[in-house]
């Protein structure tokens, strides 16, 4: 199967996203449904001593209010700012609101640390990582680049907000919510209600995007089926954005010291790397983890890894699109640009000189890939070679400054054992009983692209049940691994489905399409199950799968490690009056392995250099120290990326398998997509300017 | 529950009507692209919408005597794209096409516009509402109180016109080129008509930042008029922002010149996104007049109309980027000539 080039098809679940048709789980209305509103705690640190809900309860149409003491999440400790103490219930939203407005309350207030150069803030050191000699290659070097580099706290805004619909029938829980994690939604809710997780429904078929905020089980969605227990009705909560800016997850913000040496023959010798980040004791985005993947992007030796956390009183860091390599990739790209400014060498020729076969975190190889390929194709398409490499010495006739800058990006290739059920009926239908989450990305496309590359059946017949745990165990769609993890065992399944096939109908096979002859050999169906596990894992794995547990691996398998790979190449324009800095064109090329829907994989890839334009030049969470309090807390005020900003984006994939990793050689790309980009466009403005912009977003202020 | 009437007036005379009779908790409502975002916020809290959109007579678009008129509740999509505007006045064509975004300008009138409220973070936040979180003070939502932008996040905040009270941003850009071109503002009310030099209209916040227009309750924004000149042809919105669309102005310019060769005969320049008001900027028009315009000396004007400039913590490159946006300005509008 890898060595068949997928084709390509429309995106199945477009008809219905343009027509208005698609539910999200906000979408659900239910007979008898009431609505609720949280109450934000207005200060930062400290403890409500006194709250008064009097004010709510007698707002007509208020039917409940949940307050301190009533639930385990509604306690008097406040941490950060905006904390729910409170959540009314009533029969209409507007009263919700109304009585959750209504409700006051009185603090004794502590001090606190709201960002992580505040006065009191200190490192709290983790683990590092050495390997090498990266001492003596800093005494033998020839050039050393070194620069302090720092990106922001920024929130993923998926466009759907945190919204949840919960109902009790029977002693069931059913919840219908957009989450990347169906099943540890539903494990996280069994043991907040005490029951049985056979009595625990998520229902999570369409995502609004996720990004990684809506992996982690919310804060939100407890409180509300605990309403619904105690209302003995179905309660919905919609999540206002500025609310969600202050007790949802974000990208923490991140300083990076990065030094890079080079020797006399221009090879690159050590990086000695040094990480701060903001984060929450025992928090669940490690700073130890920023050098991991990077370190693998290139042959470089020698490596020394030191990180830090700074413990800030704000709502909790986690993963957010690009996770550790984005920030990490921007030092280190912004360095090698350096670096072959010192060395006199073109920036594309630096790289594809360093190809790395090695992965010298685990030291072990690397699965076969094609960063190289990346690197010329795109060179290739942008025309690269027109590049005078001389800061400030490409112009329009305007003055315009034009800059032309490269740079790569890496992104662990992981996997989880998977399951898929696959039914084919005679009367012209297809079922599959798949696993994960569609965010948007297209997972369902994927699997429906697998099913009818296959199997010769009704191409716009086919039913794909996933993100929903009654219909089989679903995967946490995270860190790219969905399709990655799915398309594995879908081919098999269709593979095992066409070989039960063939022994039923015999030499002879009746005419038609697999329907068709289904009907004529007198078979209502045909199904099968297959399963995939991911390099060395073991039956464990599949049933952790089945289970709702962690199933992943990767992307260090036993004896070897696999990535994915993209090169981004942009030009940038900067006005020579105003300095307004504009991008009319950007090349990305990327290696995934085998594309298994191309639609969707391009429409990745276009999406993820417009969210690297806009965490380069546009996206920052802005914290008031004073208040620890996110001012710029709706999609006005934070800035992101409009189609106005973005000018042609030609995108381009290698699709070759990588033959270690799975059985389809199939990598994700969810995270990998967005990379590279924002150092690209650092570099582009160096080459434009000659100023080296190490913090981001850059900004017109940066470059006026 | 909190209730709310909402009634539609059908003349301006019963809108004004409906107002006295409602008292001082009643809102004109008429795109309602500002009004419900206040309201959303817990800005604005009314007890009572007058709905003007349907008042007849007060969209019209009147451009054939010596003078344009925009009736109040005139789109601004309508106002952009009428053809003696968009082909004699790009001016105000551009300063309506660069702000907001179309789906806002096909519902947003040219009346309401010039009294949309700052987008001040500290103003915008922390008035209880449940879609945002913490309390800021600001003097405009509660005279008085204290403003929390003064130490604060100040780098989208003014630069001129500002005081110990108050330094949020007239986040308009229409305002701007009518500033620029001289507009009068026709506003009727419980005592009749007034015309009001635009000049006039906005107050700078001084110690009371809660009074931002000259107009008095239950007065309606009926027409704004602009005197015909050959100006209106070399002009020119230059609008800076922080991307491409759907933002509102870190600097902006308002720029009208009249062309002697090479030599500006007048010149008529604003300001937007630096100031509290919709700010003309007369120094750098002086620089200007009776001088060739070269790139250097365009520059010059816009330094001059900074001179006054009282920058915060993270605003102090809005000064330079002001005088560049009008600089830049300067030399498209007179590229205009014919």
């Amino acid at each position: 199967m890898p060595a068949e080039v997928f084709s390509d098809i429309a995106r199945v679940d477009a008809r219905g996203k343009v027509l208005g048709q698609t539910q999200y789980g906000a979408d659900m209305h239910l007979p008898g449904m009431l609505y609720a509103m949280l109450v934000p705690a207005t200060v930062a640190k400290g403890a409500v001593s006194n709250i008064d809900i009097t004010p709510a309860t007698e707002t007509s149409g208020v039917v409940r209010v949940l307050s301190l003491g009533d639930f385990p999440t509604l306690s008097p400790e406040i941490n950060y700012l905006g904390y729910p103490i409170a959540m009314v219930v009533a029969e209409t939203l507007e009263a919700a609101i109304e009585g959750a407005e209504a409700i006051t309350a009185t603090y004794e207030t502590a001090p606190f640390i709201p960002l992580m150069d505040s006065p009191g803030a200190t490192v709290v050191p983790s683990e590092g990582f050495d390997t090498g000699d990266v001492d003596t290659e800093f005494q033998n070097a020839a050039e050393i680049v070194e620069g302090t580099f720092e990106t922001p706290a920024q929130h993923h805004n998926a466009m759907e907000l945190f919204g949840t619909v919960a109902h009790w029938s029977g002693g069931r829980l059913t919840v219908y919510e957009g989450c990347q994690n169906s099943d540890s939604a539903r494990n996280a809710l069994a043991e907040a209600m005490g029951i049985s997780p056979e009595l625990v429904t998520v229902k999570s078929d369409y995502v609004g995007g996720g990004f990684g905020q809506k992996s982690p089980p919310k804060l939100q969605t407890a409180l509300v089926a605990e309403a619904a227990r105690l209302t003995q009705r179905p309660v919905k909560l919609v999540t206002p954005r500025g609310q969600l800016f202050h007790i949802a997850n974000y990208r923490p913000r991140s300083i990076h010291n990065i030094r890079l040496t080079a020797n006399s023959e221009g090879r690159l010798t050590a990086i000695d790397y040094d990480v701060v980040q903001e984060n929450w004791p025992d928090g669940g985005f490690r700073s130890n983890g920023y050098h991991e993947d990077v370190a693998r992007l290139y042959a470089i030796g020698n490596l020394r890894a030191t990180a830090g956390d700074i413990y800030i009183d704000r709502n909790m860091p986690r993963h957010t699109r690009g996770t550790h390599p984005f920030p990490a990739g921007f030092a280190l790209e912004s360095a090698i640009d350096e670096m072959a400014y010192r060395l006199g060498v073109d920036p594309v020729q630096l790289r594809l000189d360093h190809e790395a076969t090695t992965d010298i975190i685990v030291g072990q190889p690397l699965a076969p890939h094609f960063l190289n390929d990346c690197l010329r194709e795109g060179a290739r398409r942008f025309d690269w070679s027109r590049r005078t490499p001389e800061p400030g010495s490409m112009t329009l006739e305007d003055g315009t400054l034009v800059g032309l800058g490269v740079a790569c990006g890496i992104f662990g290739a992981s996997g989880s054992a998977a399951e898929t059920t696959l039914r084919v009926r005679a009367d012209g239908t297809t079922r599959i009983i798949s696993s994960g989450h569609e965010m948007g990305q297209g997972i369902r496309t994927a699997v429906a692209n697998a099913i009818v590359q296959g199997l010769d059946v009704n191409p716009d017949r086919i039913e794909i049940l996933l993100g929903d745990t009654s219909v089989g165990p679903q995967m946490a769609t995270v860190g790219e691994r969905g399709t990655a993890s799915i398309i594995p065992a879908t081919v098999k399944a269709v593979q095992a489905l066409r070989a039960r096939f063939e022994e039923l109908a015999g030499p002879n096979p009746p005419a038609g399409n697999l329907h068709q002859q289904l009907a004529r050999l007198k078979r209502p169906y045909i199904e099968v199950t297959a399963s995939e596990l991911a390099p060395g894992q073991d039956a464990s794995a599949l049933e952790a799968f089945r289970t709702g547990r962690r199933a992943g691996a990767g992307s260090e398998y036993p004896g070897f490690t696999s990535m994915s790979y993209i090169a981004q190449f942009v030009e940038i324009h900067i006005e020579p009056g105003t300095r307004r800095i504009r991008m009319p064109r950007a090349v990305s090329i990327a290696d995934i392995g085998r594309v298994v829907s191309p639609r969707t994989a391009r429409g990745q890839m276009h999406g993820g250099v417009v969210w690297g334009f806009s965490t380069a030049l546009r996206e920052q969470s802005e914290v008031d120290p004073r208040f620890a309090g996110y001012l710029n807390d709706d999609l006005a005020d934070y800035v992101m990326a409009v189609n106005a900003d973005i000018g042609e984006v030609d995108v381009g994939l290698i699709d070759k398998p990588d033959t270690m990793v799975n059985s389809a050689g199939v990598k994700g790309m969810g995270e990998l997509v967005m990379l590279g980009t924002a150092p690209a466009i650092a570099n582009a403005i160096y080459h434009a300017t000659g100023k080296r912009i190490r913090k981001l977003p850059i900004r017109i202020e940066d470059v006026l | 529950m909190r209730g709310l009437n909402y009634t539609f007036a059908e003349t301006a005379d019963a809108a004004v009507t409906q107002f006295a009779e409602a008292g001082g908790s009643a809102r004109y409502i008429a795109g309602g692209t500002n009004i419900y975002d206040l309201m959303k916020l817990g800005i604005e809290r009314p007890a009572h919408l007058i709905d003007v959109s349907r008042i007849e007579g007060l969209d019209a678009i009147e451009t054939d005597g010596d003078v344009l008129r925009f009736g109040g509740r005139a789109l601004m999509a309508d106002v952009a794209r009428a053809p003696v505007v968009r082909d004699e006045y790009p001016v105000l064509a551009e300063s309506l096409l660069k702000a907001a975004s179309q789906q806002l300008r096909n519902m947003a009138t040219v009346g309401g516009n010039l009294l949309q409220r700052t987008r001040c973070m500290y103003f915008r936040n922390g008035a209880g509402s449940s879609t945002t979180v913490g309390v800021y003070l600001c003097n405009k939502r509660e005279p008085g109180s204290g403003c929390a932008a003064l130490g604060g996040l100040d780098r989208t905040q003014a630069v001129l016109g500002t005081s110990e009270a108050c330094t949020a941003v007239a986040p308009g850009d229409w305002p701007v080129a009518l500033a620029a071109m001289d507009a009068t503002i026709e506003v009727f009310g419980p005592e009749g008509t007034r015309n009001i030099p635009i000049a006039d209209f906005y107050l700078l916040p001084g110690d009371t930042p809660h009074r931002e227009f000259n107009i008095n309750p239950g007065e309606l924004v009926t027409a704004i008029t602009v005197r015909k000149t050959p100006a209106g042809r070399t002009s020119t919105y230059h609008k800076i922002r922080d991307r491409e669309s759907y933002a509102f102005a870190l600097a902006s310019a308002a720029v009208a010149v009249e062309m002697d060769g090479d030599a500006v005969r007048t010149a008529r320049i604003a300001l937007g996104g630096v100031a509290t008001t919709p700010w003309r900027a007369s120094a750098a028009e002086r620089v200007v007049v009776g001088s060739s315009l070269t790139p250097e000396l365009a520059l010059e004007a816009g330094h001059a109309a900074f001179t006054e400039a009282r920058p915060g913590q993270h605003n102090a490159f809005k000064v330079e980027l002001g005088a560049r946006v009008i600089a830049d300005a300067l030399i498209i509008a007179a590229q205009r000539r014919v």
